[in-house]
């Protein structure tokens, strides 16, 4: 059992602070999400959680199995079980999908136990059959003229060659369709198990019919200030963030959609 | 051998016993005597940003006639593809020349230059120097039109299509010092089709001159699909000069990729002078070391309803330069003429130096131009993204260059030779 720890976490970017304190322990066989407004500080902790070079860690402390998270690299950090499925990947021209994704599941392996072309095809073609993906986007350029639906699909199909401990799924519900919804769902419970946890980032409820979560965090203003169970999230559907902080005594702006 | 910079009509008879000696037409010998005459006179193109005038450029090559010293063994560079049509020359030398009968039936000329002169020259004088580029353009042409000294011709007749490229190999001797200057004369005749892929090589270190004049003249409806991977040595100074020009209609495609490893200035050429014609003139390079390397691509609408397109991206590493100028020059009168660019260069070390050049020129008003050009850094997003899943760094920068010279080369039609530069590109990165 694999175990992924956020103590006391403050971020900032461009000076301003962003994160104010987070604290978040989760574990492989669980699903977590975490809600919240807008502005709140849940992209932030994704990219932090990865390694992004705009944001900086003022105080506290990210483990993956005790080890220490910000001291390693973004790409030391997803060799050792992190991975961040995010909405507005990259778009580089002249690297094909298949490429990318054989040199993403390489880097993982030692230099004499490289993955052989005709297992990987197999194991995508396989992957890419589990989210509805026709076989020609196997050799079209990384997420280059991707519609946003088809970057989502992309970003789980590197979810499922990857196979990663732990997923952090960045809004990929945004802007889905419910059958893109339904198709990534689908990919995500497929991950679905003991050696596998994940955190998923939303802003609606909706996903969380289709991937029930264990654990509900809600984020505001840069904390998680309240946890719960999958009901958390339905009780936030009823009742609005608005509700939640009359609950809680909570008093900030909340910045609109 | 002396390698003089003047006095260059001291070589007058020797000039006339090489042109006895391959049985040259008479025409020919007295363009390479008027040229002789000139050298002195003209002056070096201009090259946008780039002072050239010491290169060692002006190396008069052995004109005796003498086989080379030591030879080259082509198989080293190339494979055996017996059905091509191909031609490969090392040095001054035509080893390999392959036809398949379909072409020759159809009238197809795939072959040396100095046989070309023997067997066609009227077809040869038509095109050779006379429309693309002339012998008093500048210093540089008058010195080539004097001491070219081998060759390539490719005519291919009326109506003809080719689908399979035809294939030609240039292999720089120098294992000896000898100047290599080359021309290259392709000759589209009406309604024409076919693909040319060209690559050009270095053997040996010796410090030697290229003077390379590449002409393609294509007549009324003819569609030329130009390919070339250039990859001269480090101790190779290069001078190549290749031209297009359009009549009527018809079409110059053009994809370079430019990899020397010595110093090279590419004068990357269009005139645009048949109505309705039109050029798309890709290139793609890579500068390391402490080389210069400048594309001069300059791409002239004279025509009505004319368009000249210039796409080109370019890395460069260690303390190397690289200079794109991109030229569009829309004449007075050609209406609806369209000029179109794009340059942009990567930087991958602090040291490098790199300049991308847009300069249009518009004399008329019923035209569109535009242009973009650019010199950064390699993005730090992309490489967040691909270190994101776990790819190391160096391995994500070579992708990232991969993918920023593959917007270029992901246009080229030719799946041969987008496969080549990616491979060439590759050996290139690794090797820093």
């Amino acid at each position: 059992m694999a175990v992924l720890e956020i103590k006391n976490l403050h971020v900032s970017i461009e000076d301003k602070q962003i994160l104010k304190g987070v604290n978040l322990k989760m574990q492989t066989g669980e699903i977590h999400a975490i809600m919240g407004p807008n502005g709140t500080g849940k992209s932030t902790l994704s990219a932090a959680i990865m390694g992004h070079p705009s944001y900086e860690v003022t105080e506290g402390e990210i483990l993956l199995d005790g080890e220490n998270v910000l001291e390693m690299e973004t790409d030391e950090r997803a060799r050792a079980g992190l991975f961040l499925a995010v909405q507005y990947p990259s778009e580089i021209a002249g690297i094909t999908n298949a490429e990318f994704m054989r040199a993403a599941i390489n880097s993982r392996r030692d230099e004499d136990d490289k993955m052989n072309v005709m297992d990987f095809i197999r194991k995508m073609d396989e992957k890419m059959d589990v989210l509805d993906m026709p076989e020609e986007m196997a050799e079209r350029y990384l997420n280059e003229g991707f519609s946003g639906g088809e970057k989502k699909r992309n970003e789980i199909l590197q979810l499922l060659m990857i196979e990663p401990t732990f997923a952090i799924l960045d809004e990929i519900d945004s802007g889905l369709d419910i059958d893109a919804l339904q198709v990534v769902s689908k990919g995500v419970n497929a991950m679905r198990g003991e050696g596998f946890g994940s955190l998923i980032i939303t802003h609606y409820q909706r996903l969380l019919n289709y991937i029930t979560p264990d654990i509900v965090h809600i984020m505001m203003d840069g904390r998680v200030v309240k946890t719960g169970g999958a009901e958390l999230a339905k009780q936030l559907e009823a009742e609005g963030y608005k509700g939640l902080m009359d609950e809680l005594g909570l008093d900030f702006e909340l910045v609109e959609d | 051998m002396e390698t003089k910079t003047k006095d260059y009509v001291s070589y007058k008879d020797a000039l006339e016993a090489f042109s006895r000696a391959h049985e040259e037409p008479k025409w020919m010998l007295q363009l390479r005597l008027d040229a002789l005459e000139k050298i002195e006179d003209l002056d070096l193109p201009v090259i946008e940003r780039l002072r050239y005038n010491r290169w060692p450029l002006f190396q008069v090559p052995d004109l005796t006639g003498a086989p080379a010293a030591k030879s080259i063994d082509p198989f080293e560079f190339i494979e055996d593809k017996a059905e091509a049509a191909r031609v490969i020359q090392t040095g001054n030398d035509t080893v390999i020349e392959t036809l398949p009968d379909s072409l020759r039936e159809k009238g197809v000329i795939f072959t040396d230059m100095h046989t070309a002169l023997k067997e066609h020259p009227e077809l040869v004088k038509e095109a050779y120097m006379s429309k693309a580029v002339k012998p008093d353009a500048n210093k540089i042409a008058a010195f080539h039109a004097a001491f070219m000294n081998s060759g390539l011709f490719l005519y291919v007749p009326k109506n003809v299509e080719i689908e399979e490229p035809l294939e030609a190999v240039f292999i720089q001797n120098s294992l000896v010092e000898d100047a290599f200057i080359k021309h290259v004369l392709i000759y589209a005749d009406t309604n024409s089709n076919f693909n040319y892929v060209e690559k050009f090589l270095t053997k040996g270190d010796e410090k030697n001159a290229a003077n390379i004049v590449v002409e393609v003249i294509t007549k009324a409806g003819a569609q030329v699909k130009f390919s070339a991977v250039d990859q001269l040595g480090l101790n190779s100074t290069v001078y190549f000069n290749r031209k297009g020009y359009t009549h009527r209609d018809s079409t110059i495609d053009w994809a370079i990729g430019v990899m020397n490893s010595g110093n090279v200035v590419c004068d990357f050429d269009v005139d645009l002078v048949g109505e309705g014609s039109s050029s798309d003139l890709k290139a793609v390079g890579i500068s390391s070391g402490r080389q210069t390397q400048v594309i001069d691509s300059n791409v002239i609408n004279y025509g009505n309803h004319t368009e000249g397109n210039i796409f080109q991206h370019g890395v460069i590493m260690d303390r190397a330069t690289l200079t794109f100028n991109g030229i569009g020059h829309i004449i007075k009168g050609a209406k609806g003429a369209d000029a179109q660019q794009e340059s942009r260069v990567l930087m991958l070390s602090d040291k490098a130096r790199g300049d991308a050049n847009p300069i249009l020129l518009i004399d008329e008003n019923e035209v569109t131009a535009g242009h973009a050009a650019s010199v950064g850094r390699v993005d730090p997003e992309e490489m967040y993204y691909l270190m994101s899943r776990g790819i190391e760094k160096t391995e994500a920068e070579r992708l990232v260059i991969r993918g920023f010279l593959g917007k270029v080369i992901s246009a080229i039609p030719l799946k041969s030779v987008r496969d080549e530069l990616v491979h060439t590109i590759e050996r290139k990165l690794t090797s820093r």
